[in-house]
């Protein structure tokens, strides 16, 4: 048992990735483990994470909360057909919900923070808006989804790169370097900041006490990469490639946490509002899904191998 | 975290320093499944520039690498950066495996073979007098021959292991038994593998030995 909460965001950029059918399983898993598991549908204005755990409508939300017709969110969260498992779902919400307010988000994540619970699992939207990238932020541990398609990496490699940046910005402002933010935002207009790195990149240049700081902020950062919908034939190694890439490029640590085999009955599950690793439990997908809950579970021991390091002789 | 831009060959490729050709091979192939033109990843993460000047970067470090005369120039520049030590290259370098003998398989690793072993013992030992004994004899009997290797303190099976002369035919040799001895062709091989282990003059042994067979043929 965690005796903290544990905040998990699963987002990656591009709809359709299975980010919400990834959510209700790993949930499920946990529930199933004895781990106290709340799920929060924070894919405003696209809710539909209920639908995968077997409700029709969900009488009270995100919306309650909001509205302040209840005081604390883990009022508003709901027991599922799973013992242990909870949603808090945001159907009930405005259609505009999808617009939120700022002071609305940061109640959110503040609530989120003090929900009693072992683990907090945090559906999120496709898209890197403000809202996304903060809920994801938010979290003690970010997984980003993706599929074996050139489009799906493109969206996630955006959406990586966006949450660098809005990380980068919000150290900056939290140490108050806004000298520095200023100078760059004025030469980001001029075209001379192209990427996130590149921030980085000339705060050091420009101020290396500063620089050693952000860096050490950027370090703490904790990030996981899902492949779903694998298919055979595809590059086995390509999530591992792909951890690879982001942490020689990034200030940050990446973690591949394994391939989930795409399954035809996925939809079967769908349809049937059953939960895929209950439905077909003995399936290679449901392995996966399995397997993917242990190693986010899993302390991290040593280090995923560091770069400009020597391997052993 | 050290810069891309940083890394120097070795780490650009993810390899050791003692990496064999092979190794530098498979790194570069690697490398390039992630960053070329075709690659899904590389698409995602960077401009055409940037891929180009890492590509190249790639490029370079392997052909420093595999070839040797400039792998060695390159290693001594990092040496004398003090970035890698002088010893690694040369150390670290993986033997060749060659075939396992078949009839050594209990010896543990990293102990002398047998024969080294068995050699140095016969070497530390001093047995000049008995050697010269035997060796002033006309006739030169099995039982002279064992009781030198009892004086050396060898036993029979290590004389089978280091000569692969059988135990049966070293018996019948120690213990003059005519009947069971190979053809003599095959008896002065025997003889003179035994007398060079022990050191003696080979010649003067398989004479004395065939003499003392005949002698005792003779006396039946």
């Amino acid at each position: 048992m965690t005796i903290m909460t544990q905040i998990y965001a699963i987002g990656g950029g591009k709809g359709g990735s299975g980010k919400s059918f990834l959510t209700a399983n790993l949930g499920a898993l946990f529930a199933r483990q004895g781990h106290n598991t709340v799920l929060v549908d924070l894919d405003l204005g696209g809710s539909n994470l209920h639908s995968l755990l077997g409700f029709r409508q969900v009488k009270k939300g995100l919306n309650s909360y909001l509205n302040k017709s209840v005081s604390d969110l883990s009022a508003v969260a709901v027991p599922t057909e799973i013992p242990n498992l909870h949603l808090i779902s945001s159907v009930d919400c405005s259609l505009e919900i999808g617009n939120l307010f700022y002071a609305q988000k940061v109640k959110i994540i503040n609530a989120i923070h003090r929900l009693p619970f072992d683990i907090v699992l945090i559906d999120l939207g496709a898209g890197s808006t403000y809202n996304v990238l903060d809920f994801f932020l938010s979290a003690h541990e970010g997984i980003f989804v993706f599929t074996p398609e050139p489009t799906s990496i493109q969206n996630t490699v955006q959406f990586i790169k966006a949450i660098y940046l809005r990380k980068v910005k919000q150290i900056l402002k939290h140490y108050a370097f806004s000298n520095v933010v200023n100078e760059l935002a004025r030469e980001s207009e001029a075209g001379l900041v192209r990427s996130p790195l590149d921030i980085v990149d000339r705060v050091m240049v420009k101020d290396p006490d500063r620089g050693k700081l952000l860096e050490k902020e950027l370090h703490r950062l904790v990030f996981k990469l899902v492949l779903n919908q694998y298919r055979k034939h595809i590059d086995e190694t390509l999530g591992n490639k792909i951890e690879k890439v982001c942490n020689r490029h990034f200030y940050a640590g990446f973690q591949f946490l394994g391939n989930v085999t795409h399954d035809e009955r996925v939809h079967n599950s769908v349809l049937a509002k059953t939960i895929f690793v209950n439905k077909y439990p003995y399936t290679p997908t449901s392995t996966d899904l399995k397997h993917t809950a242990e190693m986010m579970l899993q302390k991290p021991g040593k280090k995923s191998s560091a770069i400009g390091k020597y391997g052993e002789i | 975290m050290e810069r891309f831009e940083d890394l120097n060959y070795y780490e650009l490729l993810e390899i050791p320093v003692n990496a064999s050709p092979f190794e530098i091979r498979q790194a570069y192939r690697y490398a390039l499944s992630i960053y070329e033109e075709d690659s899904m990843i590389s698409d995602s993460f960077f401009s055409d520039e940037e891929r180009n000047a890492i590509l190249h970067r790639i490029e370079e470090a392997f052909s420093t690498l595999i070839d040797k005369s400039q792998r060695v120039v390159y290693d001594k520049e990092l040496t004398d950066a003090g970035v890698i030590d002088a010893s690694l290259p040369e150390k670290g370098k993986p033997k060749s495996k060659g075939p396992i003998p078949l009839f050594s398989l209990k010896k543990t690793g990293g102990q002398k073979s047998l024969f080294a072993r068995v050699k140095n013992r016969i070497e530390k030992k001093d047995f000049t007098e008995i050697s010269r004994e035997i060796l002033s004899k006309n006739l030169i009997s099995g039982k002279d021959l064992e009781r030198l290797r009892k004086h050396v303190g060898i036993a029979v099976d290590e004389i089978f292991e280091v000569t692969r002369i059988s135990l049966k035919i070293l018996t019948a040799i120690e213990s003059d038994d005519v009947a069971s001895l190979p053809r003599t062709f095959y008896l002065k091989n025997f003889l003179k593998a035994y007398a060079e282990l022990f050191n003696l003059d080979s010649g003067k042994v398989i004479d004395g030995y065939l003499e003392n067979i005949a002698y005792l043929n003779n006396r039946k």
